[in-house]
């Protein structure tokens, strides 16, 4: 065989084996949105391939009238929202600290930080949940969102982003007059755009699919988020009488929006997992 | 450097500014003080008790660590989380690797976009696939079993069976953390010098050859890196098995993990103690794993 006739080999395996992969890759999401337009005695079937007997919208229609599910999708939306915005803020404004300023203890204090991602949130499941008890948070936004504000890694995260940032723009700043705050504000914020782009992305994905926090703290259908409700409609109903066709309508409605947004965005995605995280 | 230069000006007279640093990073001070510091040492002191919530803890010294180690669910839940760290480690990062390869072939048309759809697993929601994989892992009518069922063979009982649940467990894990190391893994390739790769050609070295004789060794770092970010994921397991096996710990807890059964014993059996010094193992073992990342690859290491 030539050398030419062997790189061509080689080039078309690799096609086959990076395409088969990406179609069970794919597989589930792709079932999961087929399964949605099916009736869940239509899902059980056999062959599990066979088409719906009628294409329909009924499973997303009875799961937007017969449950709280858009209770849940507000829910877990204004959550999501509302803890992006702050944690870019004080992330932001912590990571500018860390990144730009000499003062007292900063060593002590960053590294404090770095080692808080070593309690694992297992660990402080109970003491917390307690604690939510004692001050009345149970039930209340307030759990949902004030614990998770100013995360150590996006801290981290930024500081990466803005010690990029050339002093010298400060500094001018500085002696024209400008306040700290108006530093941060004016000059700081709009260079790390990027940075925040990525912040934000992770913060909202992980608020969004978190499970075992909303499950502990939120009571009652019409306060919980996404993920707790149809866990809630798996559970609900045992035996083959599980609403699988509205779950799977559930399940692609919370998944859709979210690999759409990733397939905008995936360039500040992937940037953020990689930052500091891989040197080489 | 920088750092240094803002400190010149700050003595030129900003002295006024000394509090401004310290303001902003309060924030994290005192939110990591309260929901983190201080339920972190409640729950190692709470650990030594007995409690239900309810009454008044009672001091217990350390009879909760002797009865979870000799609790034989304990011992089930340390060995199931034992073998989804090892598939972690010996299936779902030689997959990654392989794939990042692939993946960053030059020879490989629309590079971005497969690079793309393999990570959109990673941010799906763990609770919904996993409904996904439950219809998936129908014994009778799951499309897995479907080719075994048409080929006359025993359909495999996924969800039922001790071994295959475990194994469901596993593809789904690998399924949603593959994307994830296959980008670390993208990352380091290219810190790798194609002269490298050009060198070992030229020498006759074949595709497999230069897989093992450069990529791997001069992606060790980020091989050794990965393997402690998911060591680190596979002890705190929680949803997909708590989802795939409704809540319980799967046919003769054998798909129970550490944190199912911290949960389980703090919430559902209201032992908060004994779920605290649950907790407390879970954290010994990961802040040994993060001394030794913070050693390998330490963030420090720059300032130093």
């Amino acid at each position: 065989m030539s050398d030419l006739a062997r790189h061509r080999l080689g080039v078309a395996l690799l096609h086959i084996v990076v395409v088969t992969g990406a179609l069970l890759t794919m597989l589930p999401i792709a079932w999961m949105v087929y399964a949605s337009f099916k009736t869940t005695t239509e899902i059980f079937m056999f062959p599990p391939w066979l088409p719906p007997a009628q294409w329909s919208f009924d499973n997303y229609h009875s799961l937007l009238t017969g449950w709280a599910y858009p209770f849940w999708y507000i829910n877990s939306l204004v959550y999501a929202a509302i803890v992006t915005v702050f944690v870019l803020f004080f992330c932001s404004l912590a990571g500018f600290a860390f990144a730009k300023y000499a003062f007292r203890a900063k060593n002590i204090l960053f590294v404090l930080l770095i080692g808080s991602t070593m309690i694992p949130f297992q660990l402080i499941l109970i003491p917390l949940f307690v604690l939510m008890s004692r001050i009345d948070w149970i039930n209340h936004p307030y759990s949902m969102i004030i614990p998770w504000v100013a995360p150590a890694f996006g801290i981290f995260l930024m500081r990466q982003y803005i010690q990029a940032v050339p002093s010298e723009l400060m500094e001018s700043a500085r002696i024209d007059g400008a306040s700290e705050v108006r530093i941060y504000a004016q000059i700081i914020v709009p260079l790390v755009r990027p940075g925040l782009t990525t912040l934000a992305i992770l913060t909202f994905l992980g608020s969004w699919n978190s499970y075992i926090w909303p499950l502990m703290v939120l009571r009652g259908n019409e306060v919980i988020t996404l993920p707790v409700g149809i866990a809630t409609m798996a559970s609900q109903v045992t035996g083959s009488a599980q609403p699988y066709g509205e779950m799977m309508a559930a399940a692609t409605m919370v998944s859709v929006p979210v690999i759409a947004l990733f397939v905008v965005l995936q360039r500040h995605f992937i940037a953020g997992l990689t930052i500091g995280a891989v040197k080489g | 450097m920088a750092v240094a230069r803002v400190g010149r000006v700050e003595k030129g007279g900003f002295s006024a500014h000394k509090l401004t640093p310290y303001a902003f990073i309060s924030p994290f001070y005192i939110l990591f003080g309260i929901f983190f510091m201080a339920p972190s040492l409640i729950a190692l002191a709470l650990s030594l008790f007995r409690w239900d919530g309810i009454n008044e803890p009672r001091f217990a010294q350390t009879l909760n660590y002797a009865r979870m180690f000799n609790d034989k669910v304990f011992a089930a839940a340390v060995g199931n989380t034992a073998v989804y760290a090892l598939a972690s480690l010996f299936i779902v990062i030689p997959l990654a690797l392989v794939l990042a390869v692939l993946l960053n072939s030059k020879s490989l048309r629309f590079r971005n976009f497969w690079r793309a759809l393999y990570f959109t697993p990673v941010v799906t929601s763990t609770v919904a696939i996993t409904l996904v994989f439950q219809i998936l892992y129908n014994k009778d009518t799951g499309l897995f079993n479907a080719p075994l069922i048409f080929l006359g063979l025993e359909p495999i009982n996924w969800l039922g069976d001790r071994f295959w649940a475990k194994v469901a467990i596993i593809i789904l894990i690998t399924w949603r953390s593959t994307g994830l190391l296959t980008i670390y893994f993208l990352a380091g390739l290219q810190s790798i010098p194609e002269e490298l790769y050009e060198a070992a050609s030229i020498d006759g070295a074949s595709v497999v050859q230069r897989f093992f004789w450069i990529t791997v060794p001069m992606l060790r770092p980020i091989i050794l890196f990965v393997s402690i970010i998911v060591l680190l994921g596979a002890i705190q397991i929680f949803d997909e098995p708590q989802i795939l096996m409704r809540g319980s710990g799967g046919p003769g807890n054998s798909t129970l993990t550490l944190v199912q059964y911290l949960y389980q014993r703090g919430f559902t059996r209201l032992r908060l103690g004994f779920a605290s010094a649950v907790g407390t193992v879970i954290f010994a073992t990961v802040f040994v794993l993060s001394l030794l990342q913070l050693r390998w690859f330490g963030v420090f290491r720059e300032e130093s």
